[in-house]
């Protein structure tokens, strides 16, 4: 068995094609998940009442079970309920959304929750307004402190993108399958796949890495 | 949770709340006006009844692949680790570039590719359960590998230095001085890592290997109960996720006993 560089020549178009709507489907399960990741994270944040529990709840439970059984069931569970018509994409969309909702709630609250408690103190004795200590005190190192979190989520997430293969979705790891399924090329598809996705996640990884190292250093003089 | 408890009455807790608690009426309001009522009322979860024996099978099957890929993890992964750390170049250059390239592609191409690609270069083919458990492992074994390496850096190099110091044989060295305070800070990690796995073996799914998940989809499919079966799926992994998060505590105080504190 050779490696044939020529069977992705004719059909690499198509390749590139699902990367494009791997990358678009994460643009939006993003944008709509922060959007209900900061609803979660002030629910979890008020400490109590129905908003509380229901944060809690729904925060973990779409945190712990498994991203193929949340995809399966917005995709066939949900329009049933609801007699809605969701194209294999926009159910894509709604499953990753809430799986970034939940997961970066909880990055933002870890996040906020690690502002040094000796800053907090100083900003209530100097009477400062609440908003101001938000934008002034509670954010500025919380956003700093969140980034690293952040961008490893996105590397799980652009790995989880792969799951919607399995419901249709026309990405990356779908069109090699289909080519590999038409040729049988699966080696040259699936490997080129493979390259493409370690080539998007590991410049990630590595900032994840200096990040944190850097954190480490900092903290522990 | 005192001072931003404090901080949060400050900037109007009870409006929040207030508003949360709207916002939450609403979208039940919402929901319950556009439920399709004939569909929920024609839901018939008894009939899962007659299929516990094979959803118990799938739980089974699942969590020995959780299992297997925590232990198997944890054992090649210590090797990777210690690998990180010998002062001879290839081995070090051989574990971490093992390790990246299993942590940095989703899993879901790993399995695709040991089970379609990897027959092809190896002239071996494998059963779907082969390949599934293969492919498990291999990834468990970058991850853990990964915290098993964050472990082993939290310990102080003097401990390092002193077996040095007092002529510790090298394996002596890891196995009785480096090694058991590196597993214990490493026990929250590890708990987390065996919970990604639990939800990783969903996706051998696309392999049909008879876990859960592959389970639940046939029966779906096989008597059109989808909301049904894949509900009950979805609360099931969510239980036993639940209780693996919650093991941390038990597993710290075991390990605690143990070392005689």
């Amino acid at each position: 068995m050779t490696f044939d560089l020529n069977a992705l020549e004719a059909d690499y178009p198509l390749v590139l094609q699902g990367l494009l709507v791997t990358l678009r489907i994460v643009f939006y399960a993003i944008l709509f998940g922060a959007v209900g990741s900061v609803v979660l994270c002030l629910g979890k944040l008020s400490g109590r009442g129905p908003g509380y529990r229901v944060a809690v709840f729904v925060i973990d439970f779409f945190r712990t079970i498994p991203e193929v059984v949340l995809i399966f069931w917005v995709y066939s569970c949900l329009p049933l309920l609801f007699g809605l018509r969701m194209s294999a994409e926009v159910s894509g969309i709604v499953a990753l959304s809430l799986f970034v909702a939940a997961n970066v709630a909880e990055i933002l609250r870890a996040g906020i929750l690690s502002t040094e408690k000796g800053q907090l103190e100083a900003a209530f004795s100097l009477g400062l307004p609440a908003p101001t200590i938000w934008r002034r005190v509670v954010l500025p190192p919380a956003v700093r402190r969140m980034m690293p979190n952040f961008v490893n989520f996105l590397t799980e997430l652009l790995k989880a993108s792969s799951l919607l293969s399995t419901i249709g979705v026309a990405e990356i790891v779908y069109q090699a399958t289909v080519l590999g399924n038409e040729t049988f090329a699966y080696l040259e598809f699936l490997t080129a796949v493979a390259v493409l996705f370690f080539m998007l996640i590991f410049p990630l990884s590595l900032y994840v890495r200096r990040a944190e190292t850097r954190h480490f250093k900092r903290t522990s003089r | 949770m005192g001072l931003f408890g404090e901080l949060i009455e400050a900037s109007g807790g009870r409006w929040i709340r207030g508003g949360l608690t709207a916002g939450l009426v609403g979208l039940i309001a919402l929901a319950l006006v556009n439920l399709n009522w004939r569909i929920v009322g024609g839901l018939d979860f008894a009939v899962l009844w007659q299929y516990r024996g094979a959803l118990a099978e799938g739980l089974v099957m699942t969590l020995v692949l959780t299992a297997a890929a925590a232990a198997c993890g944890m054992f090649f992964g210590t090797i990777l680790a210690v690998l990180t750390q010998v002062p001879l170049a290839a081995a070090r250059w051989f574990a971490i570039g093992y390790v990246e390239l299993f942590r940095n592609t989703p899993i879901l191409v790993q399995v695709l590719w040991i089970h379609f690609a990897l027959p092809l270069v190896s002239g071996i083919n494998t059963s779907a359960i082969v390949s599934g458990v293969i492919a498990i492992v291999l990834q468990a074994s970058a991850y853990f590998g990964e915290i098993v390496r964050g472990g082993i850096r939290a310990v102080p190099a003097g401990y390092g230095e002193a077996s040095d110091a007092l002529g510790i044989p090298v394996y002596t060295r890891w196995r009785r001085v480096i090694l058991p305070p590196a597993f214990r800070v490493m026990i929250p990690p590890f708990v987390n890592m065996t919970i990604s796995f639990f939800k990783a073996s969903a996706i051998l799914t696309v392999l049909q290997v008879g876990e859960l998940m592959t389970v639940s989809t046939r029966i779906a499919n096989a008597i059109f109960k989808p909301i049904e079966i894949l509900t009950l799926a979805a609360l099931i992994y969510f239980l036993f996720g639940y209780a693996i998060s919650q093991s941390t505590h038990w597993l710290e105080r075991s390990l605690a006993r143990r070392e005689g504190r």
